[in-house]
């Protein structure tokens, strides 16, 4: 699985995706984070992770909609799953790479919390229990996102799915409170008042590996069908 | 070392492979042959587990493919067709990627990874980025990365397409060398090429098995009828009655007549029976000069295409 990691990981900094992903996140969060300090003269690092977990909505996909529809398209799934490594290894192998890529770029934020301690005391619990929360978040979108490409050969389709599941859990709410349960960004929203909810966390973890089953079961399907 | 048995794959209502049996000792080059769309590809990708079969038994060197796909596959190296190679890799990261995800040892890797390289010609291509490789170097990449981990099996799906002469006869060279410490699997339809690497042909036909011979026996079973060809000079227009002198003679055809005056004919004989022995001595007691004469040999396209309208009827 390591292999898989490895490779992974150096292909999003072999070709632009890495870089676009992070390079996106940080000018974004940069203009949110100067909006809510000088617009709205704020020394709240956290409260800037709302509009990041927005951000991470529409960004997401560039990280994982090649994941697996590319092997599909280039033929390389052939090499992989005609190797001794077991399918489960592939996807978790693969979810990882992505997963690190989140864990750099939220690293990369804690400059913006250096900037807000020269002028403020920022909370650095609350800030940690924050970066917990957009991790959590990250994972549920990033399996969803490796579950989309595996159902398609086309990135594009895996990537427009990806976006619209999310952005359809974001307002479902707005329809009726039922969905309040569904919506993932709003389970999000708890994080960063410095509380670790646990029935969202669960959610969260559950989806995460819900998500991954699913692609497992359907790469492993399609041995049957192909 | 492989063994098929009554193997059946089905896409909804079509069937691409019909109910398959056949088995494959250590040591052998078997040619897997069949027109477009026979059911190679699907063969091959059964044996090394890519896709499943609906119903039958493939075992790989004592372990079913199905139950014990990790020990199977451990034995397999393969090239699949159109050699996909992942493109922002270099040659010697891909080589090293496919030894990791064949759990080679750490210790060995790097010597071992040097060494396929070397054997495999890509010393001086081994920074390069497989996306900017000839056709050639690719195939010898993907044949590098089927190497690694030293496996038992070889297969190889189509390893010749789309290459130029030198590269083929030098691709063919390599699978001839690796086949004396393997065992090795080629699909192709390119039938000179299977009968000058493969002991071993099985035939596919809209998938099922026309024939599994050796290249040898295919072709003397379809040349049962002895034909020669015999170019002559006959200026006393003889020749058609040659057939009445020699009652062994089925039948005598013209094929043409050269510029020269030469006349050139196919003669066949009824039963198996070699007639240019007889054809000499009597040509000459009529007086009828042989230019040339050849026991006509039927090729493996002969057999091939034979067994393929076989089929049909």
């Amino acid at each position: 699985m390591l292999a898989v990691i490895k490779k992974e990981f150096k292909t999003y900094f072999c070709s632009p995706v890495g870089y676009v992903f992070i390079g996106l996140f940080l000018i974004m969060f940069s203009i949110f984070f100067y909006i809510d300090v000088f617009a709205y003269q704020s020394t709240n690092f956290e409260y800037i992770f709302y509009s990041g977990a927005t951000i991470l909505t529409f960004i997401t996909p560039i990280l994982t909609m090649r994941t697996i529809a590319e092997e599909r398209k280039t033929g390389t799934e052939q090499i992989l799953l005609t190797s001794p490594i077991s399918i489960t290894k592939v996807v978790l192998g693969k979810f990882i790479a992505a997963t690190l890529i989140v864990v750099i770029t939220e690293l990369c934020t804690f400059m913006y919390f250096g900037i807000l301690s020269f002028f403020g005391v920022p909370h650095i619990t609350t800030a940690l229990v924050t970066l917990l929360g957009f991790l959590l978040l990250a994972i549920s979108y990033i399996s969803f996102g490796i579950l989309a490409s595996s159902i398609t050969e086309n990135q594009i389709i895996a990537g427009v799915v990806t976006i619209g599941f999310f952005i359809l859990t974001w307002f479902l709410p707005q329809f009726n409170s039922i969905f309040n349960n569904f919506s993932l960004i709003n389970m999000f929203s708890k994080f960063p008042r410095g509380q670790i909810d646990i029935a969202d966390t669960v959610t969260f973890v559950t989806f995460t590996i819900a998500c991954i089953l699913l692609t497992i079961i359907a790469m492993q399907r399609r041995k049957s069908v192909r | 070392m492989i063994e098929v048995k009554n193997v059946t794959k089905k896409y909804g209502k079509f069937v691409a492979v019909d109910d398959i049996s056949f088995e494959i000792k250590e040591g052998e080059i078997v040619g897997l042959l069949g027109p477009n769309g026979a059911g190679k590809s699907t063969t091959m990708n059964m044996l090394t587990g890519f896709i499943e079969q609906t119903s039958g038994e493939i075992i790989i060197d004592g372990y079913d493919m199905l139950k014990k796909p990790k020990k199977a596959k451990k034995e397999i190296g393969y090239m699949p067709e159109g050699v996909p190679l992942y493109a922002d890799l270099t040659v010697k990261e891909f080589v090293k990627y496919m030894a990791e995800i064949k759990g080679i040892d750490k210790k060995e890797r790097k010597e071992k990874v040097e060494k396929i390289i070397e054997q495999t010609g890509l010393k001086d291509v081994e920074n390069k980025l497989t996306r900017n490789l000839s056709r050639g170097y690719k195939q010898r990449v993907s044949m590098a990365g089927a190497l690694v981990g030293e496996p038992k099996i070889l297969i190889l799906d189509e390893p010749t397409v789309g290459l130029d002469p030198k590269q083929i006869t030098e691709i063919r060279k390599l699978i001839k060398e690796l086949g004396k410490t393997h065992t090795v699997i080629l699909s192709s339809h390119i039938l000179s090429e299977v009968s000058q690497i493969c002991n071993k042909v099985i035939i596919i036909n809209k998938g099922k098995i026309v024939a599994i011979d050796t290249p040898e026996n295919l072709e003397s079973k379809v040349s049962s009828n002895n034909s020669v060809y015999v170019t002559v000079e006959d200026t006393e227009n003889k020749m058609e009655q040659i057939k009445e002198k020699i009652p062994q003679i089925e039948t005598l055809k013209l094929i043409k007549t050269n510029e020269d005056g030469t006349k050139q004919y196919e003669i066949t004989s009824k039963e198996d029976e070699d007639l240019r022995k007889i054809l000499f001595s009597e040509l000459a007691k009529e007086n009828i000069t042989i230019f040339e004469m050849k026991k006509v040999d039927f090729s493996l396209e002969d057999a091939f295409m034979k067994l393929i309208e076989g089929g049909k009827q």
